[in-house]
C-alpha cells in the first residue's frame, strides 16, 4: 500500500516537472494574409479519369492559391528555420496521415517530422501513384492500385519543402515538409497558425507557400510570454520569386 | 444498327485509312490459315504414311518436289504483292501525304508519365509557345506565359475530342520517356518520343468514345494511362471548343 | 598438378585432375557443356516461373496470389497481391531471363559446347581455356541478374528492352542489369570466337564444309552472328551505364520533365539511338534462338526419318542467307516510332525476304519425312512438333513485317503470340528434344519414354493454350505489358481468353514437372544403353566411347562420307556412319 502511494506520488511529481518544463515556454501565433485578396483559380480536369470526376458533384477548382475571408491565406506552412540547432525531440508515434481523396491530396501541404510515419491512405477505388520528388532524401514512387487502401511510409531527413505528385493525375500537387522539431503549423482556411510550448529563446520564423515561396521574421520566445508574428504574401511576390 | 465496337477479331473500324489495313490483315491470314492447312495436311499425311509400322524401309533418294518450288513461288510473289500493292500505298498515304494545316484540325498531343495533355490553340487558331521550363502542376503543358499566343489556348487531361470527317493533324511529343498513342479503332500506333515531335493525321467516320491506349511500357501506371477519344459533330465539336474557350478566357492571370 | 600423381597419368597421356579442375573449373568442352546445360535449364526454370506468377496478375488482377503470395516482401506483394512495380520487374526479368541466361546459353553454350566439337572429330575446343573463362563469365552474370531482384526498388523493370530513357531513371536493379549484360555479352562474345576458329582449324580428316552435319552449320552460322551483332549491345549497354552513374546523357535529349520536375541533365542525346543499338543485337538475336534449334532438329528428323536429309545444301544456302539476312532487318521493331517511308520501304522488302529462306527450311524438313521410315521417339515428338510450331511463329511475323497491318497490330498481344511460338514451342522444343537425344551419349542411360511421352503431350497442349489465344487478344487491340488489360473495353472484353491462357501456362508449369523427374530419376536409373550408338546415328559423336572420356576420340576419326547416309541402297544397315570406312 505504502509502496504504491510512493508510486503514484512519484508519477504524479514527475509528471509537474514535465508539465512545469514545458509551461517554461512560449508560444508564436499569427496570421497569414494573401493583401491582394481571392485570385481566379483554374477549373481541374477531373473528367481524365472518370472515376475522379464522379467523387464531386460541381466542378474542382485549383488549390494552389486559397484565399478566404478577410484575405486569408491557407494552405502556408509556418516553421521555426532557426534557433533550435542542437535540440533533440521525440518523433511522435503517432503517424501524419495523408489522404487522397477525390483525386486531391488532403491536406495538401503537410509538416512531419524526421522519421516519423506517414500514413498514406487511397479509398479513391482508382490507381494513384506517391511520388515525391525530394533532393535530399531517397525518392521513391508507389504505386497504389485500388485494392491497396493504406500504405506507411516516412522520410528520413529534414526538408522543406518535398514536392508530391500523383502521375496518373497530374493535377494532383502536394508538399511535405521534413523538420527536426515538432515547431510547425499549415494555415487553415481563416489563415491562423500557432506553434506552442516553444522554448524561451530566439528564433526565426519562415513562411512558405507553393507559389509565393518564403518568408522569414526574427522572434524572441519568452517564458510564459505569447509572440505575435503575422506574414503578408503579395502578387508582386510571384515576380520576385 | 447496332455494332458491336470491341470483339475478339478487329474492332470496329472509325479511320478513313483502316479499311485497307482490315483488308490487307483479313487477306493475309486467309492466305496464312491456306498455306499451314495444306502444308499441315501433307506433314500429317507424311508421318502416318511413312510411320516405320507401315514403311519399313525408308527410300534413299529425295522426291521431286516441283509442287513445293511452284508453292514458294508463289509465297515470294504474294509477299511482294501485299507489300508493293497494299502495305506500301497505305503507310505513304499515312506519313508522306500530311494534310494541309490549313484543311485540317490541328491538335497537340504531349504525354507524360502517365497522362496524355491534349493542347487546342483556343480561339486565335495558333499554339502558344511552350517550353519545358515553364511546367508546373497547374500548367502542365509548359506554356510560356509571356506568349500572347498561348494566352487563349487551353488543354484537356486524357480527353481528345476531335470533329468527325475532318483531317486530324495531330503533333505527338513526351515530356519524360516513351510512350505511344494507340488507339484500336483508328488502326493506329504512333510513338512519343520526347525530344521530338512527331506528326501523324487520319480522319475519323463515326462519332462516339472510344479508349486511347499507351502502347509502350512506360512505368508503374502504363496500365492505367488511358484516354478517351470524343469523335464529334462539327456541330457539337465547335459547342465544345466554344465551351473551353469561354473557361478560360478571362485574360487574367489564374492559379 | 602435384608430382605423386604423374604415375597415374593415363593412357592417352592426360594427367589425373582434382575435384575442382575437373567439374569446377574444368577446361574439357564437355564438362564446360554439362555446366552450360545445368545452369541454363536452371535460369529457364527459374523465369518461367516468374511468368506463371504474372499470368496469376493476368487472368485475376488485384487478387491476392493463392499459397505463396504472402512469402513475398510487402513492397512486391502487400497482402498477396502484386503492386504494378513488380509486375514491371517479372516482365523484364522473365524476358531477359529466358533470351540472355536461358535459351541461348543452352543452344549454344550447352549443345553448342557438348556436340559441335564431337561432330567435327575434334579432341576438344581450340581454346579451351577461353572456354572455360565464357562460363566463369557467364555464371557470375546471371547471378547478378538474379540478385538484383533484392537491391532497393527490385530489379530491372523497363521491359527486356530497357529502353531509354525509362530505363535511364529507373531504380538501382536497371544498373544492376545493365552489369549483369555486360557479363553475359562477354561471355557469349569468347564462346563465339571459340567455336568458330574450332570449325575452321578442327574438322577431322576428310569432313570438308558440305559433309559437315547441318547442326554444325547452325551453331557456325550463329557464333558469326553473336560475334558481330553483340559487341553494338554491349557498347550501348556500357553508355546506358555511364548514363546512370556518370552523368553522361547519350539517351536523354534536353528538357526532359519528370513527375513535373525538370530532369538536370546536358541533354543532347536521343532515346532512338538506344533502340537502334539494341535492335542490332536483337533481331541475329532471334536467329540465334532459332538457328541451333533448326539444327538439333535436323540431326534429330534425319535419324529417326532413317533418310538423308531433304536437300541438305539448299538447307545450309539457306542457312547462310537467313544470318546474313538477320542484320539487315532489325528497323522493323522500329516502324511505329515515326519512320519515314525510304526507311521503312527498305526494312519491310528485307523482312519480307527473310521470310523466304525460312518458308525453304521448313519446305525442306517437311519433305524429308516423305519416304521415311519414321520412328516416334520422345526426341522425335519434340523434333517433328517444332517444324510446324515454328511454322506458326513464322507466319504471324508477316502482317507484323508490314507497316500497314503494323499500325494496328504493333507492340500488341499479337507480337507476344508471334516470337513465343517462334521461340517456346518452337526452339524450346528442339532444345528438349537435343536433351532426350544426346542424354544417352553423356550419361551412358536413356530417359524414360513413358515419361518422356506425359512430358511432350502436355506440353505441347500447354504451350497451345497459352499462346493461340494471343492472337485474338492481339488482334482486338490489347497493348502488351498491361498489369491489367480489363482497364481498358477491348480488354475486357477478351478477359476469358487470358484467363484461358493462364491455365494453359500453369498446364505447362505441371509438365515440366514429368520432365524434372524424368532428368533426375534417368541420370542413375536410366536404362543402360547397350553400345555408343544407340540410336543408330550416322555423325561423329556417336563414334565415341559412352560417355566421351577426356580427349574424346579413342583413335583419331576420319570422316569418309555425307553426314546422314541413312537406308543406302544396297547397305549392310540402313545407317552408313560418316566415320565407317565400307559403305
Amino acid at each position: 500500500m505504502i509502496k504504491q502511494t510512493i508510486r503514484v506520488l512519484g508519477a504524479l511529481g514527475l509528471g509537474l516537472a514535465l508539465v512545469s518544463d514545458v509551461v517554461a515556454g512560449g508560444g508564436i501565433a499569427g496570421t497569414v494574409t494573401f493583401t491582394d485578396g481571392p485570385q481566379k483559380r483554374r477549373t481541374l480536369k477531373l473528367a481524365a479519369d472518370p472515376v475522379c470526376a464522379s467523387k464531386h458533384t460541381e466542378a474542382v477548382k485549383s488549390e494552389a492559391l486559397l484565399v478566404g475571408e478577410g484575405n486569408a491565406m491557407q494552405n502556408v506552412f509556418v516553421y521555426v528555420s532557426k534557433g533550435l540547432e542542437g535540440k533533440t525531440f521525440d518523433v511522435p508515434a503517432e503517424p501524419a496521415v495523408l489522404d487522397q481523396q477525390g483525386c486531391l491530396y488532403a491536406p495538401r501541404v503537410m509538416g512531419v517530422m524526421a522519421g516519423q510515419k506517414i500514413k498514406i491512405l487511397n479509398n479513391d477505388g482508382t490507381l494513384h501513384n506517391v511520388h515525391p520528388k525530394p533532393k535530399i532524401n531517397k525518392e521513391f514512387n508507389l504505386a497504389m492500385p485500388k485494392f491497396m487502401k493504406v500504405k506507411e511510409v516516412s522520410l528520413d531527413k529534414p526538408e522543406v519543402m518535398i514536392p508530391v505528385k500523383c502521375d496518373v493525375h497530374p493535377w494532383m500537387s502536394g508538399h511535405i515538409g521534413v523538420l527536426t522539431h515538432p515547431y510547425h503549423s499549415v494555415t487553415g482556411s481563416v489563415g491562423t497558425y500557432n506553434l506552442a510550448d516553444l522554448p524561451a529563446g530566439s528564433y526565426t520564423l519562415t513562411a512558405w507557400h507553393e507559389v509565393f515561396g518564403s518568408k522569414s521574421q526574427d522572434v524572441t520566445v519568452s517564458d510564459g510570454g505569447s509572440v505575435t508574428a503575422d506574414f503578408a504574401f503579395a502578387l508582386a511576390d510571384l515576380k520576385k520569386k | 444498327m447496332q455494332q458491336e465496337v470491341y470483339g475478339y477479331w478487329l474492332p470496329l473500324n472509325v479511320s478513313a485509312h483502316g479499311e485497307v489495313i482490315d483488308q490487307l490483315i483479313n487477306v493475309l491470314h486467309v492466305f496464312m490459315l491456306a498455306l499451314f492447312v495444306g502444308w499441315g495436311v501433307f506433314f500429317i499425311h507424311c508421318l502416318i504414311r511413312y510411320r516405320s509400322g507401315a514403311n519399313p524401309t525408308a527410300t534413299y533418294d529425295p522426291i521431286k518436289a516441283k509442287l513445293s518450288k511452284y508453292v514458294e513461288i508463289f509465297v515470294v510473289v504474294f509477299e511482294a504483292f501485299l507489300l508493293v500493292g497494299l502495305s506500301m500505298p497505305v503507310w505513304s498515304q499515312f506519313k508522306a501525304d500530311l494534310p494541309a494545316e490549313s484543311e485540317a484540325v490541328e491538335i497537340h498531343v504531349m504525354a507524360e508519365q502517365f497522362a496524355w495533355n491534349v493542347h487546342y490553340p483556343g480561339a486565335d487558331g495558333v499554339f502558344g509557345r511552350k517550353a519545358p521550363q515553364f511546367v508546373t502542376p497547374e500548367n502542365l503543358l509548359g506554356l510560356d506565359p509571356d506568349d500572347t499566343n498561348g494566352k487563349d489556348d487551353f488543354n484537356s487531361i486524357n480527353n481528345l475530342h476531335v470533329p468527325v470527317n475532318r483531317p486530324i493533324l495531330i503533333r505527338l511529343t513526351s515530356k519524360d520517356v516513351i510512350h505511344s498513342f494507340k488507339v484500336p479503332v483508328l488502326r493506329l500506333t504512333q510513338d512519343a518520343i520526347p525530344g521530338q515531335e512527331i506528326p501523324f493525321w487520319f480522319e475519323a467516320t463515326k462519332t462516339g468514345g472510344f479508349d486511347i491506349a499507351c502502347a509502350q511500357l512506360c512505368g508503374l501506371g502504363h496500365y492505367r494511362m488511358r484516354g478517351q477519344l470524343n469523335i464529334q459533330t462539327q456541330a457539337d465539336f465547335e459547342a465544345w471548343l466554344a465551351e473551353q474557350v469561354e473557361e478560360e478566357d478571362d485574360g487574367g492571370f489564374a492559379f | 598438378m602435384s608430382a605423386e600423381h604423374d604415375h597415374h597419368s593415363e593412357a592417352h597421356g592426360h594427367h589425373e585432375q582434382s575435384f575442382v579442375q575437373k567439374y569446377v573449373f574444368s577446361v574439357d568442352h564437355k564438362v564446360i557443356g554439362i555446366q552450360y546445360t545445368i545452369s541454363a535449364l536452371f535460369f529457364l526454370l527459374f523465369g518461367f516461373c516468374l511468368m506463371m506468377m504474372m499470368r496469376w496478375q493476368l487472368a485475376y488482377p488485384g487478387e491476392a496470389l493463392p499459397l505463396i503470395g504472402t512469402w513475398f516482401s510487402e513492397a512486391n506483394m502487400p497482402g498477396g497481391v502484386m503492386v504494378p512495380e513488380f509486375y514491371n520487374q517479372l516482365g523484364a526479368m522473365h524476358g531477359t531471363i529466358m533470351v540472355f541466361m536461358g535459351v541461348v546459353p543452352l543452344a549454344v553454350g550447352g549443345f553448342g559446347n557438348y556436340v559441335l566439337p564431337l561432330q567435327i572429330g575434334a579432341p576438344d575446343m581450340a581454346f579451351p581455356k577461353l572456354n572455360m573463362a565464357s562460363f566463369w563469365v557467364f555464371l557470375p552474370g546471371g547471378v547478378i541478374m538474379l540478385a538484383s531482384f533484392f537491391v532497393e526498388g527490385g530489379a530491372a523493370q523497363s521491359g527486356w528492352t530497357s529502353y531509354a530513357p525509362l530505363a535511364n531513371i529507373a531504380p538501382a536493379g536497371q544498373t544492376w542489369w545493365l552489369v549483369g549484360m555486360i557479363f553475359l555479352i562477354t561471355s557469349s562474345l569468347l564462346g563465339s570466337i571459340n567455336f568458330i576458329v574450332t570449325t575452321v582449324q578442327l574438322r577431322a580428316e576428310g569432313l570438308s564444309y558440305f559433309r559437315l552435319p547441318f547442326f554444325v552449320w547452325a551453331q557456325f552460322v550463329t557464333s558469326f552472328l553473336l560475334l558481330l551483332a553483340f559487341p553494338p549491345l554491349e557498347a550501348a549497354g556500357i553508355l546506358q551505364l555511364m548514363d546512370r552513374v556518370a552523368g553522361t546523357s547519350f539517351f536523354l535529349p534536353a528538357g526532359l520533365v519528370i513527375t513535373g520536375q525538370p530532369l538536370e541533365v546536358a541533354g543532347g542525346g536521343s532515346p532512338l539511338l538506344w533502340q537502334h543499338l539494341f535492335w542490332f543485337l536483337a533481331h541475329p538475336e532471334v536467329y540465334v534462338l532459332i538457328l541451333p534449334a533448326m539444327g538439333i532438329v535436323s540431326e534429330i528428323v534425319a535419324n529417326n526419318t532413317r533418310r538423308p536429309l531433304w536437300g541438305y545444301r539448299t538447307l545450309v544456302y539457306s542457312v547462310i542467307f537467313l544470318g546474313f539476312m538477320s542484320f539487315i532487318v532489325w528497323a522493323h521493331h522500329m516502324f511505329m516510332t515515326g519512320m519515314g517511308t525510304a526507311m521503312s520501304t527498305f526494312f519491310q522488302a528485307t523482312t519480307m525476304i527473310i521470310s523466304i529462306p525460312s518458308v525453304i527450311i521448313l519446305t525442306a524438313l517437311a519433305l524429308s519425312f516423305h519416304g521415311g521410315s519414321i520412328r516416334f521417339n520422345t526426341p522425335m515428338l519434340f523434333a517433328l512438333t517444332f517444324i510446324p510450331m515454328f511454322a506458326i511463329g513464322g507466319l504471324t511475323g508477316l502482317p507484323l513485317g508490314l507497316t500497314a497491318a503494323d499500325l494496328h497490330l504493333h507492340d500488341t498481344y499479337y507480337v507476344i503470340g508471334h516470337f513465343h511460338y517462334v521461340v517456346a514451342p518452337g526452339t524450346v522444343f528442339a532444345l528438349l528434344a537435343g536433351i532426350y537425344y544426346w542424354f544417352p551419349k553423356v550419361t551412358g542411360r536413356k530417359m524414360s519414354e513413358g515419361l518422356g511421352k506425359i512430358h511432350f503431350w502436355l506440353s505441347l497442349i500447354g504451350m497451345n493454350v497459352v499462346f493461340m489465344p494471343m492472337f485474338s487478344i492481339g488482334m482486338a487491340g490489347v497493348s502488351r505489358r498491361l498489369y491489367d488489360q480489363t482497364q481498358y473495353a477491348y480488354g475486357a472484353q477478351v478477359q476469358e481468353l487470358t484467363i484461358i491462357g493462364s491455365y494453359g501456362a500453369w498446364l505447362l508449369g505441371v509438365a515440366q514437372i514429368f520432365f524434372i523427374i524424368n532428368l533426375i530419376k534417368s541420370i542413375r536409373g536410366g536404362e543402360k544403353v547397350e553400345s555408343d550408338n544407340p540410336w543408330q546415328a550416322t555423325t561423329l559423336e556417336w563414334a565415341t566411347p559412352t560417355p566421351p572420356p577426356h580427349g574424346n576420340f579413342t583413335e583419331v576419326p576420319k570422316v569418309y562420307r555425307d553426314p546422314y547416309e541413312y537406308s543406302v541402297p544396297g547397305a549392310k544397315s540402313d545407317f552408313t556412319p560418316q566415320f565407317s570406312e565400307e559403305g
